[in-house]
């Protein structure tokens, strides 16, 4: 199917030329004047170190390990969300913990090791849908980088404390020895 | 002037020559040095950007990011210095050269304040003495010389794209040279001179009696033959970024590049210099009869700097020519126009005007 | 100031003539043009100076190189047969010439009457002169290689455009 390019009839004021090029001269004009007289907040461009986008909701940053409020860990290791990683960088080391009489009675599986390797991840999310227990999901840090390859492997406590300081929470470094049955919590 | 003189152990018209020299070039050096950064943050306002504003003088003071100019200077100075295999490297070496010194040279001519009286002796505020029976003539002898620095960088570097920009600035400037030339005769002929103080003294001090009035077309084809002459956007054909890769410049770096690149706006400046002096009054100053001389020299800087901006403006609103535009602009409309305007201004003054 | 625009004049006339690169000959040849700008600045004509530099190195040698790179011959030529009479007859035939012309000047009137009364010193040729004896003197002249020109013009473009 042929389409018909109409072909615009100029004026003889802008087969001059020189009119047009002043209507342009005087939109840039404008955009100066305007970018000139803007304070450097309310300008389009935002000057990274200094200032920073807020990441709209749903944006996939990096992970945060989801905690109870006393510092266990909410994953089990039913590593699903290994399986369901399309990039491979998950690798996790489940491990039993005992005496079922004092914690929640039904979790006993938790990661003794749970590895990210950052240079490997993709940010795809889906572990996060993978996940059953709602443990771990991707946050609004995309300031991922650092110096040298092995500071980018993501272990469990890393992992754990992402957004500790930008939640106002304690960086934990070991399981906390629960004292009340899990369930009760979670509800 | 004389105590100075006589320190250095000269006498007075050497130091007062060698002052306007330092004047002269180290004012156009610095200020081409300065319009890079306006180029780059002049292109960031028009488009709604930032520009360079993160360097700092001594790591403190943001003055607006002036101190980038002085970091490019440095970056530029230390960097390898390459030259490629291939390439001719005796003209590889002398091209910068060429295309800096015309454009630097060009404006030794150009008046930049009134001349004064001082101890009975008359200092004229430009390097060339006016009645030195060159004139307009010079600057339009260096602009020709100008497209030798484009042409020796394109083909000593050997690079395929380097020659294509290079023979398209040879041809533009070819083509607008005439169109300028009579341009510029119309103006010589309704002033009766050609020595630029002649020009500058027959606009006087009324805005409506500089030659911009009489002689629009005139000043049209003259501006527009100064954008193709300078190499600057409507028509830089010598370095079209999108079609061969950067042009002459292609194989440059370093030092090298940072002279080209300076040649290129030391001749915007050269070449709004001459805007100001042919149609704009040169240093009059707008409704004062007899400026004092300080005042004279502002209005004058005022103007080159006005053009300068000018030449940044109409970069980043116009796209580039084609090049059969470029040449059909060139031949079918700037030099019928020109000519127009020099036969209507001979008629008028054949009727008495 | 004379010796150095004559050298600058004479090292590129000669490195245009040994140059086997066409586009540095052609620089040498540019630079020639300007030495002899020069030189006509050193006898007060400016003009002549200015539409040397104009005409010459900013129109035409542009335009010959400009043809230079585009026909891109850039390869150096190589080298003939050596013709070993023509070299003698070529250089004995500049010699004849040099001592000619040297000898003509010699016994010129002009260099005579300059020695005895001594050089005069020349009022600078301004463009209105130029305008004037151009216009005035050699009218005829002028407008005769204006009319060459013109059928120059109109015959390269007759054989270049094949419909008019």
């Amino acid at each position: 199917m042929g389409v018909i390019v109409m072909k615009v009839e100029l004026s003889w004021l802008d087969r001059t030329y020189v009119w047009p090029v002043m209507k342009g001269m005087s939109i840039t004009f404008q955009h100066f004047i305007k970018q000139l007289f803007t304070r450097t907040a309310k300008r389009y461009t935002i000057q990274y170190p200094d200032m920073k986008k807020e990441m709209p909701a749903g944006y996939r940053g990096l992970h945060e390990l989801k905690r109870f409020e006393d510092g266990a860990i909410k994953c089990v290791a039913c590593f699903m969300c290994e399986e369901a990683c399309p990039a491979r960088c998950i690798s996790i080391q489940a491990e039993e913990f005992g005496d079922l009489n004092i914690t929640q009675g039904f979790e006993e599986k938790r990661p003794a090791q749970f590895k990210i390797d950052m240079l490997r991840c993709i940010y795809c999310g889906m572990c996060e849908e993978a996940c059953p227990k709602d443990a771990i999901w991707l946050r609004n840090d995309y300031e991922v980088a650092a110096y040298d390859r092995l500071s980018m492997q993501f272990g469990k406590w890393d992992l754990m404390n992402t957004y500790a300081e930008a939640d106002g929470k304690d960086r934990i470094s070991q399981d906390p020895t629960p004292s009340v049955p899990r369930r009760t919590i979670a509800m | 002037m004389d105590m100075l003189a006589s320190l250095l152990h000269t006498t007075p018209a050497i130091a007062w020559m060698a002052l306007k020299v330092v004047i002269v070039f180290g004012g156009v050096m610095s200020l081409a040095a300065v319009w890079t950064w306006v180029e780059r943050r002049g292109s960031a306002m028009i488009q709604d950007r930032i520009g360079p504003n993160r360097a700092r003088l001594f790591g403190r003071w943001p003055i607006l990011g002036l101190a980038q100019i002085a970091a490019d200077g440095i970056k530029m100075f230390f960097k390898e210095d390459l030259v490629t295999t291939d390439a001719n490297r005796r003209l590889f070496w002398l091209a910068p050269i060429l295309a800096f010194v015309p454009a630097l040279m060009g404006f030794a001519v150009i008046p930049f304040g009134k001349s004064f009286v001082s101890g009975g002796q008359t200092y004229h505020l430009a390097l060339l003495d006016p009645g030195n029976g060159m004139g307009m003539l010079y600057p339009l002898a260096i602009g020709g010389m100008a497209v030798y620095g484009v042409l020796v960088a394109a083909w000593s570097s050997n690079n395929k794209w380097s020659i294509l920009g290079g023979m398209r600035a040879s041809a533009a400037m070819v083509s607008y040279e005439i169109g300028l030339s009579l341009a510029v005769i119309s103006i010589f002929m309704t002033t009766g001179g050609y020595d630029p103080a002649e020009i500058i003294a027959s606009q006087s001090h009324l805005p409506w009696k500089w030659n911009v009035v009489p002689q629009l077309p005139g000043f049209i084809v003259f501006f527009t033959c100064m954008f193709a002459e300078t190499n600057r956007l409507p028509f830089d054909f010598a370095e079209g970024e999108s079609e061969i890769v950067a042009g002459f410049n292609t194989e440059f770096g370093s030092m090298k590049f940072s002279l080209l690149a300076l040649a290129e706006y030391s001749h915007l400046m050269t070449a709004s210099a001459l805007i100001a002096t042919l149609y704009f009054g040169g240093w009059q100053v707008p409704f004062v009869k007899d400026p004092p001389v300080l005042l004279s020299v502002a209005s004058f800087v005022l103007k080159l700097v006005f053009f300068a901006w000018v030449f940044v403006w109409i970069r980043w609103t116009l796209p580039r020519f084609r090049y059969d535009q470029l040449m059909h602009l060139g031949w079918k409309v700037m030099l019928p126009l020109s000519m127009a305007n020099l036969v209507f201004h001979a008629w008028r003054m054949s009727q008495g005007h | 100031m004379f010796i150095t625009f004559a050298l600058i004049t004479l090292l590129g006339a000669l490195g245009m003539l040994l140059q086997k690169n066409v586009i540095v000959a052609g620089l040498c040849m540019v630079a020639a043009f300007f030495g002899v700008a020069g030189l006509f600045v050193l006898l007060a004509n400016p003009v002549a100076a200015a539409l040397q530099i104009i005409v010459y190195t900013g129109a035409i040698m542009v335009l010959v190189l400009f043809v230079i790179m585009m026909l891109n011959s850039h390869e150096e030529e190589k080298a003939q047969t050596p013709r070993p009479v023509q070299r003698w007859l070529s250089l004995a035939l500049v010699a004849a010439l040099a001592f000619g012309a040297v000898k003509l000047v010699m016994a010129s009137a002009g260099l005579k009457a300059l020695a005895v009364s001594g050089a005069a010193v020349p009022r600078a040729m301004t463009l209105q002169k130029v305008g004037t004896t151009l216009f005035a003197d050699h009218l005829l002249g002028f407008e005769v290689a204006g009319l060459l020109l013109l059928a120059a013009m109109i015959g390269a473009v007759a054989l270049t455009k094949r419909d008019l």
